[in-house]
């Protein structure tokens, strides 16, 4: 019987260049100490010794284009690359040092993509998305010099509207538990992204973030309330700059009932940043 | 509003790099087979990204065009 072996969520832009031009010493001192407490939970998850990742992420528009965007996509076959783009934004050129490609846990990927459709989920599949820093800093960063697990890429759509809601990330959660527990594997489930940035997806509110609500969901997840959670509508996520934290809600589905074990939380101002982990006993 | 449009032009823009180069060197050419309102042609000629935001251009996009996105 397969099993969560480690689950996470942290934010993804890992990267004290671009918070030290933007923000200046202070937004560079706390993503490096975010870098820090990731990397110390990285080898609890090596530790765990997990067969797949499953990596929750979303595309910043550099994957899908505005001619398709799936609410929730599995990433299957065999491998994947990282993005490649001439002149990328300075968080995706941070990536330029990594490997190119990743194996895939395609056995495990494809039971997520089939037996959802079995379960009522429509999950897109691609055989061709790139990963960006949404997936592969916190990868990187949580691996560090220890070989990457077989990944399990699953994008969630966090910015064009319609979003897939907050009740409905959650159950796909419970829905990649299911599998896994029908499985053979150990697995190890990541969310990233957040916590508030970029409210309304406004560039005149670019620099910003709510504190307030942030401190609101870290209580709620250290208590374990998932239905308050849950029922966080659309708007409240988007009037936050919380849109993120989808990806998150598919995490909180996959571990059930636990409660989350904050290991960071710092408020930025431009973005606040958190990294929190679960039980998975 | 042609949402989908803007997108598409700042998509491209973000992605085609030739297409970035003839929209730098004559905005108004590039963007002559576009289907654009006069507000949305106009805000990208004068590259007026909070306009373009505002007009329903996706924040992910104005922010991640090489050597125009700024943020």
């Amino acid at each position: 019987m397969g099993k969560v072996v480690y689950a996470a969520a942290m934010s993804h832009v890992l990267f004290p260049d671009y918070y030290g031009k933007n923000v200046g010493p202070h937004g560079r001192r706390m993503v490096e100490e975010l870098i820090a407490v990731v990397r110390e939970m990285g080898r609890d998850m090596v530790a765990a010794r997990p067969d797949a990742l499953v990596v929750i992420a979303d595309d910043h528009l550099n994957v899908f284009s505005f001619d398709a965007i799936p609410a929730m996509c599995v990433r299957i076959g065999r491998s994947v690359q990282r993005m490649v783009q001439e002149d990328a934004i300075e968080f995706d050129q941070a990536l330029d040092g990594l490997p190119l490609r990743y194996l895939l846990h395609e056995d495990l990927a494809n039971r997520i993509l089939e037996e959802g459709m079995e379960a009522g989920f429509d999950f897109a599949a691609s055989w061709s998305a790139p990963l960006d820093h949404a997936f592969l800093s916190p990868v990187s960063t949580l691996c560090d010099t220890q070989p990457v697990p077989p990944l399990v890429p699953f994008w969630v759509n966090c910015f064009v509207s319609p979003q897939p809601t907050a009740r409905r990330c959650y159950a796909a959660g419970r829905h990649i538990a299911r599998v896994v527990g029908d499985g053979p594997w150990r697995v190890a489930v990541i969310a990233t992204g957040g916590l508030s940035h970029f409210p309304e997806l406004s560039l005149a509110r670019v620099g910003t973030s709510d504190a307030a609500f942030d401190r609101r969901l870290i209580a709620l997840m250290e208590k374990g309330d998932h239905e308050t959670l849950c029922a966080l509508t659309t708007k409240e996520l988007d009037l936050t700059g919380s849109h993120e934290y989808l990806n998150w809600l598919v995490l909180m589905g996959a571990v059930g009932a636990a409660r989350a074990r904050v290991r960071f939380f710092g408020e930025m101002g431009r973005v606040d940043l958190a990294a929190v982990e679960w039980a998975t006993a | 509003m042609s949402r989908y449009e803007v997108n598409v032009l700042l998509y491209r823009l973000k992605k085609d790099s030739a297409f970035r180069r003839r929209f730098r060197d004559d905005a108004h050419g590039a963007l002559s087979g576009a289907e654009l309102t006069d507000e949305e042609r106009e805000a990208f000629v004068t590259w007026d990204t909070l306009r373009l935001n505002e007009l329903g251009g996706s924040l992910h996009l104005l922010i991640s065009i090489p050597g125009l996105g700024e943020h």
